[in-house]
């Protein structure tokens, strides 16, 4: 058996499911000052009547960190970056305990400059002084040559309770994105480390010994508890990743596609392409900052069904702002959903309150009530579809660096629309005839949520740099950091990133992957000359393992999902 | 943070699969290490600066520009196109005021080709610069422009495409062509009979630094922009000034051409040459990048940098003084009496021998411009290549007169039915149309 929970921001939703289906479902209110006891009661609803030896798997996503990074209840940070030539790293400042150590390394990971280990030092005890026990250290080009960063580690070995190297979140370049990454995981790491541990106290007081216990991240992948505890900042916007998760196991998407989620206060779209989720690195941003944590693309359009409808200029306006519930379920301006209903598409609380609010609106513009209710709603597709389209360009805008990537770019054109939230089978025809494509409904997308964080599987990403002339590779993500041949070639990075990813998520998660699961996503292997001699090759190689769906289990549940 | 105070749309296509040849400096490796330099600073995350992907340029658009034989698309790569889209692409979004600003990160370069072309020359096809400019003229209210060349070699090929326009400044500062390919750009070369003034050649001395470089953009290419008023700036930013350019000899660090972006002030700049590919241009192009976007680069310096060792000579820096003052007397007052212009019946005529050093093919050619009252004047262009012979260009100019217009079409016609010429290409800039007639047989 497998138990999700999904902590949602007014919600928490459980399932308890085995292969042959869902077993329980449960829906609690979520207590945002105490998670805890929101897991702690959607849990012992869900497992009443099981028996909890039988989970196998216990998967829960949450918005712990994220409510921890948006309330500032963070811990202090010692953060010491090395640059090098470029923009002054005083740009990046984060935290009240931010140094710079001198010491630098150029685009190749080629020393500049020796880490002044002195003032390193010298640093880490003004800070410890001030009895900062957390620290994270950061190098300028740390992906390329770990060493400054690694010499760091070192000066802080038994000093600390907890340190993040920036080189070990991601194997991307970006320097003020590491900077920002790293503290972050740092500064929230008491929090998610108390938290996992009253987890686990939890699941044993309810008689459960999974021996699986993951969390969902951001990227509709999980991780184990034992590794979010080095990399809790990954844990980060898995809400909107559950639900994404949700629809891949309850539909078997299979073209390029879209998922909107109809909220109160705002529509959700995540698209796909030939199925899988689309993914970025560079797409969170954290109070301002953005970061390397892989996510989801989605984007929020501020129109849900309660966003207010009003007139504007001798037409309608649907939101952007929510003012309350809907007429029908006595607020006091009228919403999408008092449209649906005046209009008889929908039978939602008081409808004499909903045609009440429709006729004062129509009243202003000079149209009949239904006349207006049918405006709202198509007014509500349109913008739906204007704001979809403006998403979808952007992605389809993408740059590309070479002339094969640029003529056979790839377009993103949607095929089908999943469908979710409230209002969501009343408005399927809607959308159908604003979008001009397939809509689908699944049919149990209210635990769709639950049944992501139960059903997702881990994701893993690893960047492979190879440099022939300085004679090195190294793989940031997974610590691999090896001297090389100069007759060292692409097959055989392609070869080495693959293996050792498959050797790690083996080692650390107990997950035998077929070699096959890794997709070879970026590759490159040019030849670096000097004045007019040939003196090496820089190979880069990065591989993924996509986000998916546990496949014993996958059938399980498809059956609630109908095409309409 | 920081935050732009000019919004600055970079348009960057590094092209990794396109060489000229496995060695040549023009290879795949030339921008890897300016992109790690570019996303490691996080330059696309600051707010105000935004990437963007090139697009690609329609035939129409290197038709308009250039004069090709045999035919347009021989002379041409994807790349080539891709290069030239992403140009265009920089110059609408300053036109759309989607951005302030613009830089075209791409490659292969195009200030080398001419008007004509045949083949490749000093590692270009055709100009990425001509081919914004015109484009955007096209589509857009853009009359006066100014072209303002700081790669290490002179541009010879905007040059040659802007000689007869007076509507169009081109300024090149350059290493002195008696010490460089391509071996021109003296002070005396000035433009057209037409378009007298209009192109500026200042030669620097080898081992000339940032102090000379500046010393020239303050006192002359600042007051020369400021008589023109032009309605768009553009940099063809070379980078091949740099002290440790494998192919030149001068000393201008990033902090140089940092500053000279931020004098010049320019509405897009566009990467020409540059072939310190570790050493120069991940540091020169993001010192740009930032200077463009209004921010601080005062942190921006290569790692052997030492403004010491690089200082220029005190008779350097007399020279180009001396020079300076010529220069702006040029273009201030140019010596018309004194310009003694062969002529047939009422055609200018210029007589050309070009060897396009890429694609080793020798070219002889005579143009003529109608002597017009109205208009800057017909053009007509007889060329015979190494590659292609007998070959024929007429251009009507985009303010031709109706004169010029009817002479344009009689002449594409006469041409046409005695096939002395193998090939001809008709641009009508007013019209907007290119025709190509081939001879039969």
């Amino acid at each position: 058996m497998i138990l999700g929970i999904d902590v949602g921001g007014t919600h928490t939703d459980a399932v308890l499911l085995d292969k042959n289906g869902l077993l329980a479902a449960a829906k609690v209110a979520t207590v945002h000052n105490d998670l805890l006891s929101s897991v702690r009661t959607a849990l012992a609803e869900v497992i009443k009547g099981h028996d909890p030896t039988k989970v196998k798997r216990f998967n829960l996503s949450t918005t712990l960190c994220t409510n921890a990074i948006v309330q500032g209840n963070l811990e202090e940070v010692g953060v010491l970056v090395s640059a090098g030539p470029g923009i002054d790293p005083e740009q990046f400042r984060i935290g009240n305990c931010y140094a710079v150590i001198p010491g630098g390394l150029d685009h190749r990971g080629t020393e500049l400059t020796p880490l002044d280990l002195e003032k390193a030092v010298a640093q880490i005890d003004q800070y410890l002084e001030r009895g900062v026990r957390i620290f994270s250290v950061i190098g300028k080009f740390s992906p390329r040559n770990p060493d400054h960063e690694n010499q760091l580690a070192e000066l802080l070995q038994q000093k600390c309770d907890f340190l993040t190297l920036g080189h070990n979140l991601s194997g991307q370049l970006n320097f003020p994105r590491r900077v920002a990454t790293s503290y972050y995981n740092s500064a929230i790491w008491p929090v998610f480390n108390d938290f996992a541990n009253s987890v686990a106290d939890s699941l044993e007081d309810f008689g459960l010994q999974p021996p699986h216990v993951n969390t969902l991240k951001a990227d509709g992948g999980t991780m184990t508890f034992s590794q979010a505890r080095q990399t809790p900042v990954e844990s980060i916007f898995s809400g909107p990743s559950a639900s994404v998760m949700g629809i891949m196991a309850l539909c078997d998407i299979k073209s390029d596609a879209i998922l909107l989620d109809i909220g109160g206060t705002t529509t959700d779209v995540a698209v796909f392409a030939d199925g899988a989720p689309l993914i970025e690195a560079e797409s969170i941003e954290l109070a301002h900052r953005p970061t390397l944590v892989r996510a989801m693309k989605t984007k929020s359009i501020p129109l849900g069904g309660d966003s207010a409808v009003s007139a504007l200029h001798g037409s309608v306006c649907v939101g952007p702002k929510r003012v309350g519930p809907c007429m029908a379920q006595g607020g006091s301006v009228p919403t999408l959903v008092d449209a649906l209903n005046c209009a008889k598409q929908y039978d939602y609380g008081k409808i004499a309150d909903s045609d009440r609010g429709m006729e004062s609106l129509g009243q202003e513009l000079g149209w009949s009530p239904t006349q207006v209710s049918w405006q709202v709603i198509h007014e509500f597709c349109r913008v739906l579809k204007q704001e979809t389209l403006d998403m979808l360009g952007e992605i389809n805008e993408r740059p590309v660096y070479t002339v094969h990537e640029f003529l056979e770019y790839r377009q993103i054109v949607p095929k089908r629309i999943y469908l979710m939230g409230g209002p969501a089978k009343v408005m399927a025809p809607f959308v159908n005839q604003a979008f001009g494509i397939p809509v689908v409904v699944p049919d149990n997308y209210a635990v769709a949520n639950a049944l992501g964080a139960a059903l997702a599987r881990p994701t893993m990403q690893a960047e492979l740099f190879a440099d022939t002339e300085r004679r090195v590779m190294n793989i940031p993500v997974l610590g691999i950091n090896e001297n090389i041949g100069n007759m060292y070639s692409l097959d055989k990075a392609r070869n080495d990133v693959v293996d050792h990813l498959c050797t790690y998520l083996t080692n650390h998660l107990d997950w035998r992957v077929p070699q096959s699961e890794v997709e070879v996503v970026e590759e490159s292997a040019m030849n670096m000359v000097k004045d007019v001699y040939h003196v090496g090759q820089d190979i880069r190689v990065k591989c993924q393992i996509k986000p998916g769906i546990s496949p014993d289990y996958q059938y399980a549940v498809r059956c609630l999902c109908k095409e309409q | 943070m920081q935050r732009a105070v000019n919004r600055l749309g970079i348009v960057f296509f590094p092209a990794f699969d396109w060489a000229i040849s496995p060695t040549h400096p023009e290879r795949q490796e030339r921008l890897l290490y300016t992109m790690d330099q570019l996303k490691e600073e996080g330059l696309f995350d600051i707010p105000g600066i935004r990437e963007y992907k090139p697009d690609v340029a329609e035939m129409e658009d290197i038709r308009r520009v250039h004069f090709c034989f045999p035919d347009t698309a021989s002379n041409l790569t994807s790349s080539h196109l891709i290069s030239a889209g992403g140009t265009i692409k920089a110059g609408q979004l300053v036109m759309e005021h989607e951005e302030d600003k613009t830089f075209a990160l791409v490659r292969p370069p195009g200030h080398h080709a001419m008007k004509v072309v045949h083949g490749g020359r000093g590692f270009c096809n055709v100009n990425m610069e001509a081919i914004m400019v015109e484009n955007l003229r096209y589509n857009y209210d853009v009359g006066r422009v100014a072209i303002v060349d700081t790669d290490c070699h002179h541009g010879d090929g905007t040059q040659d495409v802007y000689w007869h326009d007076p509507d169009t400044l081109y300024i090149s500062i350059h290493q002195d062509g008696r010490t460089l390919f391509p071996g021109t750009g003296f002070p005396g070369e000035l433009g057209g009979p037409k378009a007298l003034g209009r192109t500026v050649n200042i030669p620097l001395p080898p081992n000339t630094s940032d102090e000379g470089v500046l010393y020239v953009i303050e006192n002359i290419v600042l007051p020369i922009l400021e008589d023109f008023k032009p309605d768009l700036v553009i940099n063809s930013a070379g980078q091949d000034n740099h002290f440790s350019d494998p192919i030149t000899n001068m000393n201008v660090s990033a902090q140089g051409y940092a500053r000279l972006n931020q004098l010049l002030n320019p509405d897009i700049a566009v990467l020409e040459g540059g072939y310190s590919i570790q050493g120069a241009l991940p540091y020169v192009n993001l010192g740009i990048a930032l200077a463009m976007a209004g921010l601080d680069y005062s942190s921006v310096c290569e790692p052997d940098y030492d403004p010491q060792a690089i200082r220029q000579e005190r008779r350097i820096t007399e020279y180009i003084k001396k020079m300076s003052r010529a220069v702006l007397d040029a273009y201030f007052s140019p010596p018309t009496a004194s310009m003694n212009r062969e002529m047939h019946e009422n055609y200018f005529v210029r007589s050309k021998e070009i060897f396009y050093d890429t694609s080793f093919i020798t070219e002889r050619q005579r143009e003529f411009l109608l002597d017009c009252d109205h208009c800057p004047g017909l053009l007509r262009v007889e060329t015979s290549s190494s590659k292609t012979k007998n070959c024929l260009g007429i251009e009507i100019p985009r303010q031709g007169c109706e004169r010029c217009q009817a002479e344009g079409a009689r002449i594409f016609e006469q041409e046409k039915a005695r096939s002395k010429f193998t090939n001809i290409q008709f641009i009508n800039r007013v019209d907007g149309t290119s025709q190509r007639a081939v001879a039969k047989g």
